[in-house]
């Protein structure tokens, strides 16, 4: 806002050459500089970035060739073209992807998007031992790309006169269009160095581009020049954006942030509103400064099936009846959206449904009835709040429930390794959560529940089911595909691996000065922040 | 006139000493009321540190309230109002009883810290006699691993134990500890304090070596083991119990940072430092869960500070009666013959 | 004389090469502790983890890996595991934060440590030393990080006089970066002023028994001109070598307040650092930390063994 003269000169001739098609729908300003605060400092790469923190940070200056379409709730879990002229056209046996590269787009350093770009920065992907590469494991040649690091990948074949890209996989893989939209594939130029870029970001190809990074203080955005000049028009699909430049810093103490929004001396928090702060903002701004957000996830208690005492379903049922929505509601302050299955709200193939409503009476004579003789467990926790709440919560029930337990808690930072490690012992039962890479009920199924995975916690080996997860993994979502998955859901929570408890909500929360309205929340990249405009 | 023990006199200039033994009777105070842990816990509260009240409903005057509302917000203190039960409130998401929590927690910073201080003065103890007496290479050896020791930031050295240890535990030979064990706490702090006790026991040692009784004794033919406990040790024990006292407050404090650090104390064990740890993250909305457990952490290391300061005055006259020549205040009481 | 700093350097050398064996061989002997797993983030697959084993040496013997860790953070290429930032660099960064704050914060305190030690040595047994003792007791027996959390609590959210943290350089805004380092000085100085406070009134009690002290009031110096001049100035010797001593308490407040205040400093760095596990900044952080304290106590002892003989003759005075 200090230097809001010279920007708004900058935003007057920016404006004449977008011309009105990328202007908000409602009466706000266009222009200004935006300020925000992250709580921890993102991976700036887009090839490399796994947390969420990172993938807002650049849902709107790195695109693959597909991107999530611009809209919160539903709508957001659409995948649209992007770099690429339309979706992929897939061939019947689901093995082979085709896309056109549109025509004359442009790096932010003025050179421009060749095909062959996506080819390298899929093997960049790879080079960098990125996370995302498991995705991507499935295209012809990847796997002995992955080993050797040297050779190219056969299954991907670029023509950069025609701009066809041809993506050749071993298997039929239903997810792979939602995969193309993440930004583990953004395009980026074929010589970006095979390292961690954070400190000094490649070009972008969105309308806003990293201009200054200052190592765990902060970065610095503005207007992508080229996105004007060539790529805007070319892409409907993305919004230009309404402010010039955006600020962001990183602040430890989310009390701190919440009371710079308060002040007004900070536009947006990216991190979730604290647990002591919570009721207070809720209460004073929801609805002028204060959204609550879905994002697609699931947090549960998992059970070890295969080892006593639950190995026995009756067991794990009166787990599920067992646990109290009341007590975990008040762990997480109110922000808890109570579910009871494993496909969450918002989640295509999403259909709900409670097998086991709350009852201790009925979990008490379930356990009766299966009488366990080994009562002595473990349960595990990581020391996070609340996690590490309702996992004490969790530990008290099951002592209640007549178990002997003991509660491990482990540092946040090691516990998904230690208790996904097969030689740790005693993994009894515990804590956990689930964050959707992509839209895509598959994402949520196949990684926790098949029985070769290795995230598979409760080891669930039912071989009826994997072979269902498997037939389905390889179609395309449709509607019916969709109510497959629903199906699916069920016969797994009949099951009971899991007891489910909810999606953990997350927040908007801006400052008086921005239209809260307008702000879009995708439900996979977080705040779009092309949708930011001072009121 | 009848010589009196040095030790006798001691006693007598400390009870002398109001402001110090009003503090030490507050240290005992508090130390009674940690030990009165269980008691209060199984006969007015009717729970245990750990139990979990989330969901559930206290009478107060008549009236139905919520241990934790919706919003996860604890209920305040009750005083006697449920009949002690919830006397300072839930802890938090929890609704674990507050007072139960506090004298627990109590408990174990105590423990921790007064076995602590143990350790370092029995290390300090026997590498400050081994160093005075032999000197020589051992002393050089001693001298260089104490070096080694107070290079690390003690923070930093402490965090980095308490991490590599909370993770994986301990295995000495045959001893296996485990990583949430009290224990762990316990021996990084007393192995951390250690060199800043040595080099102080290490200097007397040495001075008291050059004594003429000690050269006396040597050449009695006395061996090393009687010389050093026979005749070193106890001219230093006044030393050692001061700085056990000092050490005993700065252990407390450690246990308190290492624990607020996430490296300390591990649930499901409870110190003040982890309630300090816990409270902070509802300072705004219960600042009380702060507030209480760092004012008992206060209170118990002001009382230790206070009352070693008397100890120190009163096992060492000169500095005292000095003070009170210059202050005007009576001549110097008679001196041991 | 150079002789004894050469030996003495050295020796100091000998410890900060023990202290890095210490921390590696601590962080090393870890379970459930995989660095490569760490790299590879929360659901990673084995061959993700094969890769980055083989890529960073995660298998090479122990002594090897040490030898390379050793040869970077010299070097300055040492890489986080975290962050895969370079560390070093975010050290310097770090530096002109965590200076102002101890620095600052050093400055108020000794000046009011002084000044309230000396006032109680010169009034000892009076009430003005009673109730100056009596705080610097009660500073010295709290715990840092509470005071520093409920000040933040109180004087920044609630009644909002000073800012909630953060740090402007000197060079933006010098009244800026006043205000927003107010607070965290104010902390670190109520919990250290009594240390030196009671050092000084202790040492200054001693001296004024001393025979030179009683020799320049046989001369008829005035009391004041025997306290400022003699008095005062041999009993600050021990104060210099108790800020080097301290030192290693001292940077554990650091790191705590710059953590609650979000200062950004090297404090706050190895603060994240352990939090996250993550060795490559904590090795780095101790190792720097360790060099100042074992520079500091170096030179003070060649410093006092230069000083050696006056200090004899002055106490000894005639």
């Amino acid at each position: 806002m200090r230097k809001l003269q010279a920007v708004l000169a900058v935003a007057m001739l920016t404006m004449v050459a977008i011309g009105v098609s990328s202007c908000g729908s409602s009466g706000g300003k266009e222009g200004g500089t935006l300020t925000g605060s992250y709580a921890s400092f993102p991976e700036l790469d887009p090839t490399v970035a796994f947390s969420a923190e990172g993938w807002t940070a650049m849902y709107d200056t790195y695109l693959p060739l597909l991107t999530y379409k611009h809209a919160g709730g539903e709508e957001g879990t659409e995948v649209v073209p992007a770099l690429a002229e339309s979706l992929p056209e897939v061939s019947s046996d689901g093995k082979t992807y085709e896309l056109r590269l549109r025509k004359g787009l442009e790096y932010s350093d003025g050179t421009p998007v060749k095909a062959t770009d996506f080819t390298a920065s899929i093997e960049r992907m790879f080079k960098l031992d990125s996370y995302g590469s498991s995705f991507f494991t499935d295209i012809v040649g990847a796997e002995e790309f992955a080993e050797t690091k040297s050779g190219g990948i056969s299954g991907i074949k670029a023509d950069d006169e025609t701009g066809e890209i041809t993506i050749e996989l071993n298997r039929p893989r239903g997810t792979f269009t939602n995969e193309l939209a993440l930004l583990y594939a953004a395009v980026l130029p074929a010589d970006t160095p095979a390292k961690n870029l954070t400190a000094n970001p490649p070009p972008a190809t969105g309308p806003y581009e990293i201009v200054k990074v200052e190592r765990g203080r902060g970065w610095t955005y503005e207007r992508n020049p080229e996105w004007a000049k060539s790529n805007a028009a070319r892409i409907p699909e993305v919004p230009s954006g309404h402010v010039d430049e955006i600020e962001i810093s990183v602040a430890r103490n989310s009390s701190t942030q919440v009371n710079e929004i308060e002040r007004d001396k900070t536009n947006w928090m990216q991190t979730v509103v604290p647990a002591d702060l919570y009721s207070k903002v809720k209460d004073k701004y929801e609805g002028t400064q204060f959204r609550i957000e879905r994002p697609i996830n699931i947090y549960f208690f998992w059970m070890n099936t295969s080892r006593p005492p639950f190995d026995d379903v009756k067991v794990r049922q009166a787990v599920n009846y067992a646990v109290d929505p009341a007590a975990l509601e008040r762990i997480y302050s109110g922000a808890l959206a109570a579910s009871h299955q494993v496909l969450p709200e918002g989640m295509p193939g999403h259909e709900s449904f409670d097998l086991y409503p709350h009852d201790m009476a009925k979990a008490k004579e379930l356990l009766a009835e299966a009488d366990p003789s080994d009562r002595e467990i473990t349960v595990w926790t990581d020391n996070e709040s609340p996690n590490n709440d309702a996992g004490a919560y969790y530990a008290n029930l099951l002592e209640e429930l007549g178990f002997d337990v003991k509660l491990k808690t482990i540092n946040a930072d090691v516990y998904f390794q230690t208790i996904g490690n097969p030689s740790t012992s005693n993994l009894d039962t515990g804590w956990a959560d689930w964050f959707a890479d992509y839209p895509h009920p598959n994402d949520f199924i196949e990684p926790n529940f098949a029985a070769e995975s290795p995230f598979n916690l409760s080891r669930l080996d039912v071989p009826k089911l994997d072979e269902k997860i498997t037939s389905l993994g390889e179609e395309q979502l449709d509607a019916q595909v969709e109510g497959e998955y629903a199906q699916l859901d069920r016969e797994i929570m009949e099951r009971a691996p899991w007891a489910p408890y909810g999606t953990n909500t997350v927040s908007t929360f801006v400052d008086s000065e921005i239209e809260l309205d307008e702000v879009i929340f995708n439900p996979t990249m977080g705040q779009d922040l092309t949708s930011f405009q001072f009121k | 006139m009848e010589s009196r023990s040095p030790w006798y006199l001691a006693y007598r200039r400390l009870r002398r000493n109001r402001v110090a033994l009003a503090f030490g009777a507050l240290f005992v105070a508090i130390a009674l009321f940690a030990l009165a842990a269980p008691l209060w816990a199984s006969h007015v509260a009717h729970t245990t540190p750990n139990a979990t009240h989330t969901t559930e409903t206290v009478e107060v005057d008549g009236e139905t309230r919520e241990v934790v509302d919706r919003e996860g917000g604890p209920i305040g203190p009750l005083w006697l109002g449920a009949g002690g039960r919830f006397f300072l409130g839930a802890d938090g998401h929890l609704g674990r009883d507050e007072m139960v929590r506090l004298m627990y927690g109590g408990r174990t910073s105590l423990f921790v810290g007064i076995t602590a201080a143990l350790i370092t003065v029995l290390l300090a103890t026997l590498l400050g006699l081994l160093s005075g007496y032999y000197r020589g290479w051992v002393d050089g050896l001693i001298a260089r691993v104490l070096d080694v020791v107070w290079a690390f930031p003690v923070t930093l050295l402490g965090a980095a134990l308490g991490l590599a240890l909370a993770l994986g535990g301990l295995r000495i030979g045959p001893i296996v500890i485990s990583g949430d064990s009290v224990w762990v706490p316990i021996l990084i702090i007393g192995f951390v304090y250690a060199p800043y006790v040595t080099r102080p026991v290490r200097g007397e040692v040495l001075a008291l070596r050059e004594q003429e009784f000690v050269e006396a004794a040597v050449s009695q033919g006395a061996g090393p083991l009687r010389i050093m406990f026979g005749e070193l040790l106890p001219n230093v024990i006044s030393t050692l119990i001061v700085f056990f006292a000092i050490s005993v407050a700065n252990s407390m404090l450690l246990e308190s940072m290492l624990s607020f650090l996430g490296v300390g104390v591990q649930p499901p064990n409870t110190s003040w430092g982890t309630m300090i740890a816990e409270g902070f993250e509802l300072i705004t909305s219960s600042p009380l869960l702060t507030v209480l457990p760092g004012a008992m952490l206060l209170l118990t290391v002001l009382s230790v500070n206070v009352f070693a300061d008397g100890l120190r005055d009163a096992l060492d006259p000169r500095a005292k009666r000095r003070l009170e020549v210059h202050a005007g205040q009576t001549e110097p009481e008679g001196t041991a013959a | 004389m150079a002789r004894f700093a050469v030996r003495r350097l050295a020796g100091a050398a000998a410890v900060l090469f023990a202290v890095s064996v210490l921390v590696f061989v601590i962080f090393n002997v870890i379970p459930n502790s995989d660095p490569a797993r760490q790299l590879a983030g929360r659901t990673a697959n084995p061959q993700l983890i094969a890769s980055i084993t083989r890529e960073w040496g995660f298998d090479d013997p122990l002594p090897q890996q040490y030898l390379r860790m050793m040869q970077n953070i010299l070097t300055g290429k040492v890489i986080s595991y975290e962050t895969e930032e370079n560390v070093d660099e975010r050290i310097v960064e770090g530096i002109p934060e965590t200076f102002s704050l101890a620095l600052g914060a050093a400055a108020i305190w000794m000046f009011f440590g002084i000044l309230f030690g000396y006032l109680s040595a010169v009034r000892a047994g009076g009430p003005l030393d009673r109730g100056l003792t009596v705080l610097a007791v009660t500073g010295i027996s709290m715990p840092v990080f509470w005071l520093a959390a409920i000040l933040l609590n109180y004087l920044a959210y609630q009644f909002e006089l000073v800012p909630a943290g953060g740090y402007v350089g000197i060079t933006e805004n010098p009244l800026e970066w006043a205000q927003h380092l107010v607070l965290p000085w104010v902390t670190l100085a109520i919990v250290y002023v009594g240390l030196y406070s009671r050092v000084l009134r202790s040492n200054m009690l001693d001296a004024m028994g001393a025979d030179y002290v009683r020799t320049a009031r046989a001369k008829g110096l005035s009391e004041h001109r025997v306290m400022t001049r003699h008095v005062l100035r041999n009993s600050l010797i021990p104060i210099v070598t108790l800020f080097g001593l301290d030192f290693g308490a001292l940077l554990g407040g650091v790191i705590v307040v710059e953590g609650i205040f979000n200062l950004n400093g090297v404090g706050q760095y190895a603060y994240e650092s352990l939090i996250n596990l993550d060795l490559p900044p904590i090795m780095a952080i101790t190792l720097f930390g360790a060099f100042f304290i074992v520079l500091f106590n170096a030179l003070v002892d060649v410093v006092y063994a230069f000083l050696d003989p006056r200090v004899k003759l002055g106490s000894s005075a005639r």
